[in-house]
């Protein structure tokens, strides 16, 4: 699935079937190269849901378990940098566009893919995603 | 073969961290001169306004030198002025716009900029120097390979008899005169 794909679907819990908002962005942790959590417009109370708090995210909505999980497991959630736009650099300083899209496991939440406007990255190379730019491991070529 | 940048060009390169988080940029480069080598960078805060910064980044703290920018893996790498520039200041004279002489003792112009290596040496590979007639009758700019041991004071910078024959008049072409000029000295 794309990140672009995810944005504006509606996050409803599955315990009782409600709407807590749209997805609005999707946090990356560029440690692990996995989504850490789900930024939401139009929600009452939070704007961030952590990615161990989704069940599935699904072609036509986002299923979150409860309101209660949705609540837990905050704190491990990465500053948020908006990934799509953002500059690309590779660790040795060469630019690499900007990033037009990810693919992610809609499951794990693993990052799969970049788009940049140069080609694509693999997942796994990712470094670092600042407000700067997202760094990149060199190709190994 | 890592590509080559001018000392200069390096002045206002954004200094970002793996992290992706853009913390300040290249002011000066400080050079060690009698090893060759780039000590490390002085450094300003990033923005029109932003004057210099009291750190300064080692060079041995660089994770890699880009064209687009020098990368380091945090922010913690950045030191104290003093670090830097210290122990650099005495040996780094002025080598832009010291003579340049030959081994024979040729007078072949003054230095003009700084040629390094880019990625994770820092490596001194030659001066781009203003000829003077000795050199170049049209007094053009050309890149000259540096020897094995770099002798330069504020005074002068003494460069090979042999590196005369190793010039070039841009730098994609010099990379390979350093090269032919690095098998030359080997073989003899």
């Amino acid at each position: 699935m794309l990140f672009s794909q995810a944005f504006g679907l509606p996050v409803i819990t599955a315990d009782d079937a409600t709407s807590v908002g749209k997805v609005a962005d999707l946090t990356v942790d560029a440690h692990d190269a996995t989504v850490a959590a789900v930024r939401l417009s139009g929600a009452a109370d939070r704007a961030e849901l952590a990615w161990s708090a989704v069940e599935a995210v699904g072609p036509d909505a986002v299923i979150v378990r409860s309101r209660v999980t949705a609540e837990q497991g905050q704190d491990r959630v990465p500053a948020h940098h908006r990934a799509l736009g953002s500059r690309v650099l590779t660790e040795h300083g060469v630019e690499h566009g900007t990033v037009r899209d990810i693919a992610f496991d809609p499951v794990s939440g693993r990052i799969l893919t970049l788009y940049t406007a140069l080609g694509e990255i693999a997942g796994a190379r990712l470094m670092g995603l600042g407000s700067y730019a997202m760094v990149v491991r060199a190709d190994p070529a | 073969m890592n590509t080559l940048v001018l000392a200069s060009e390096l002045s206002g390169r954004v200094v970002v961290t793996l992290g992706g988080e853009a913390v300040a940029q290249i002011k000066d480069v400080v050079f060690d001169g009698p090893a060759g080598r780039i000590t490390g960078f002085t450094l300003s805060g990033r923005g029109l306004l932003a004057g210099p910064l009291k750190q300064s980044l080692r060079f041995s703290d660089v994770h890699a030198v880009g064209p687009s920018a020098v990368m380091i893996v945090s922010q913690a790498l950045l030191e104290d002025r003093d670090a830097v520039v210290g122990r650099g200041e005495a040996d780094r004279g002025r080598v832009l716009g010291a003579p340049v002489l030959t081994e024979e003792g040729t007078d072949i112009g003054t230095v003009a900029d700084v040629v390094i290596e880019t990625g994770t040496s820092g490596r001194v590979v030659g001066f781009e120097v203003a000829a003077n007639d000795n050199l170049d009758r049209r007094h053009r700019k050309v890149f000259v390979p540096r020897g094995q041991s770099l002798a330069v004071s504020g005074e002068a910078l003494v460069v090979p008899a042999q590196a005369q024959r190793f010039i070039a008049d841009d730098l994609p072409s010099f990379a390979a005169q350093v090269e032919a000029f690095l098998t030359h000295t080997r073989q003899r």
